[in-house]
């Protein structure tokens, strides 16, 4: 995975035109008419006020949720018109989610946690553990992988989390307010970690409402309303490309 | 996901909640369990009474006067209705080498040296009972010719004698107390070495058992044919002269006693007169004792629908509790299947769980209910692999909604589900 975008290539995330309506009572318009395109090796943040569409966005990304209309395509394959059984493997093998609240496995330790989910890619069990200690090991915690969450910081949980998120080489890492749960310190550390994965070439769609967060990516999509209110370049931080 | 992986996460989550899963485990253990006892003892009864019979030579053929209905308990409740003159007359059928009747005389004690043995019947029976059993020491007694003094005499089966301290021994005299107080003095001249297929109809061979001579029955009726006061029979045993020719005599005595025989006409409404062999006799009681087995079993399976119940129960709070890790993995990749998959795979690890440990409690509790019945073990092997195989079941029909409602979770709730 490089930085530079082949011309025949397809974009890591494209949005086209794309509506999320909730009908409870009256229709509710979480994403109205977004067209965004996230360019492999990009780093975006989305921004906005809570109720802005941000959370609905990531999941359109994720495949966890469909749109009303519009196409989303991951990695050039058009996700909206996948069965429930396609999406699933798209989440497992195209995206990557880092979870405010970590969501890792409480019963699983972190190595087995990192590697779930080849589980269900029916990737063999020494080789996902194998690949797992690797990426526990970048991200610092070589020497954790036989801890529980219980047994983990917070910000080391969310190491663990980004650990899980890049196991399968996705196309995409997803991080929701992944420095929302830590304290300042720790949050710093955790997006230096992000900065490392974006320099060694992945894909990060970032979703946050603090601004100085924000400003450590490339782009910053402003979303309110569910509508795309600007998208602004970021001078100072990671390199343009 | 392969099944080895879903069954790496489901021991996990049962580890999780080790007392949980005991607890609902056990409910399947007590069924399981209960299932197998009951029919473990039924397969001891049967096999225990059906080996009686088998003992028995197969050139006997049994006369009975019971209720019309098929299946009934067979000879138990035999009417007496076999006179003097139908024993004769079935004496002159050919093929027949001996006819032998029996009846019970009622008694409230038996006494023997200061010793009294309370006893509420003997056996009245002829020596031809006696022609093909070995006696331990002794012999039968005396053949009572009409207009003869009745002997005083009494045969015993060891485990009769052996209700008076000491043991009873031939030349030993025993009192019995009859009915209305009268006593007859008698003198023990035979011990039997055991009386198994002698006495097929009347119940356990190991039974204690006092045998006194026909001429001391007290059961008299007036012979239609005849019109005299005769003995009257509840049963009569037919030994062909030839076990070959057993079904012919059968036949034969069936055709004599729905023809012309006093049992026909004494035998009450609803009641029929029947030649049965062994065969008959054993496939009836087969019938009784199968029927016994399932109404009991009936209500163990009661229980294993309990301990169903159980695991679906825990199995849809497991669901509750595990929306978010549901969420989690489908975010991860997941498909539906693989979080039915997973959910099925522990509902039917409690089940299999369950019935792999109630076997061997089953076993026990068979064994011990054979024991105090003091029956041989049969163990119905089928019903042990049958067990594993309903504990599967069991497994899987319980844990079919709760897993279905697990795969359904949709994630972006269960992400947010707290």
């Amino acid at each position: 995975m490089t930085g530079d975008v082949a011309s025949g290539e397809p974009p890591a995330v494209e949005l086209d035109a794309v509506s999320r309506t909730y009908t409870r009572g009256e229709p509710v318009y979480a994403l109205d008419d977004v067209s965004v395109t996230l360019a492999r090796g990009s780093y975006t943040a989305v921004m906005g006020p809570s109720g802005s569409g941000k959370s609905t966005l990531l999941n359109l990304v994720g495949c966890l949720d469909t749109p009303t209309a519009g196409t989303v395509s991951v990695a050039g394959e058009d996700v909206t018109a996948l069965s429930s059984r396609q999406r699933a493997r798209v989440r497992g093998e195209e995206v990557g989610f880092v979870f405010q609240t970590f969501n890792l496995m409480p019963r699983l330790t972190a190595e087995e946690n990192v590697a779930l989910p080849l589980v269900f890619q029916g990737v063999a069990r020494a080789e996902r553990l194998g690949r797992a200690r690797d990426l526990l090991d970048r991200v610092g915690l070589g020497d954790r992988t036989d801890h529980r969450p219980s047994e983990l910081s917070g910000g080391q949980r969310q190491r663990v989390a980004i650990a899980r998120a890049l196991v399968t080489d996705p196309a995409i890492v997803l991080a929701d307010e992944p420095t929302g749960n830590v304290d300042t310190e720790t949050g710093d550390r955790i997006m230096a970690l992000l900065d490392d994965l974006h320099a060694a070439g992945n894909t990060i769609l970032l979703v946050t409402h603090q601004r100085a967060i924000a400003d450590r990516a490339e782009r910053i999509v402003r979303l309110r309303d569910g509508e795309i209110e600007g998208i602004d370049a970021v001078d100072t931080g990671g390199a343009a490309r | 996901m392969n099944l080895a992986e879903s069954l790496r996460l489901a021991v996990r989550s049962i580890r999780g909640h080790k007392l949980r899963a005991a607890l609902t485990a056990l409910g399947i253990v007590i069924g399981i369990a209960a299932v197998i006892t009951f029919v473990t003892l039924g397969a001891s009864v049967k096999a225990e009474v059906v080996g009686q019979f088998d003992d028995s030579p197969a050139n006997r053929v049994f006369l009975v006067a019971s209720p019309d209905d098929d299946g009934g308990p067979p000879a138990a409740l035999s009417q007496p209705v076999f006179t003097e003159y139908d024993v004769g007359r079935i004496e002159d059928i050919e093929g027949v080498d001996r006819v032998v009747p029996r009846g019970t005389i009622a008694t409230s004690a038996l006494s023997h040296g200061g010793e009294t043995v309370a006893r509420d019947q003997v056996t009245a029976t002829t020596p031809a009972l006696f022609e093909s059993v070995t006696f331990r020491a002794g012999g039968p007694f005396a053949d009572a010719e009409s207009g003869d003094a009745c002997p005083a005499e009494m045969v015993v089966t060891p485990s009769a004698a052996a209700l008076f301290p000491g043991n009873l021994s031939v030349g030993d005299r025993v009192s019995v107390t009859q009915r209305g107080n009268r006593t007859r003095n008698v003198t023990v001249v035979g011990i039997l070495d055991g009386d198994a297929g002698l006495n097929p109809l009347a119940g356990f061979g190991s039974q204690p058992r006092f045998y006194l001579p026909s001429c001391a029955y007290d059961t008299v009726v007036t012979s239609p044919t005849t019109g005299t006061r005769q003995n009257v029979y509840p049963q009569v045993t037919v030994v062909a002269e030839n076990p070959g020719d057993t079904a012919a005599v059968q036949d034969r005595v069936q055709d004599y006693l729905d023809a012309e025989s006093d049992a026909a006409q004494l035998a009450p409404e609803s009641y029929a007169v029947s030649a049965q062999t062994n065969d008959d006799i054993v496939q009836r009681i087969e019938t009784v004792v199968d029927r016994l087995t399932q109404f009991v079993t009936g209500i163990a399976v009661i229980s294993l629908l309990v301990g169903a119940i159980g695991i679906a129960n825990i199995m849809l709070v497991s669901v509750r509790e595990r929306t978010k890790e549901i969420g989690i993995m489908k975010a991860v990749g997941a498909t539906n299947r693989d979080v039915l998959q997973l959910f099925l795979v522990e509902a039917l690890l409690l089940g299999v769980g369950g019935a792999l440990l109630g076997v061997p409690v089953g076993v026990a509790g068979g064994w011990i209910a054979v024991t105090y019945a003091e029956l041989p073990l049969t163990l119905p092997l089928g019903w042990v692999g049958a067990a594993i195989g309903i504990g599967l079941l069991v497994g899987v029909v319980s844990g079919l909604y709760p897993a279905w409602s697990a795969a359904r979770v949709d994630p972006i709730d269960a992400l947010r589900y707290e």
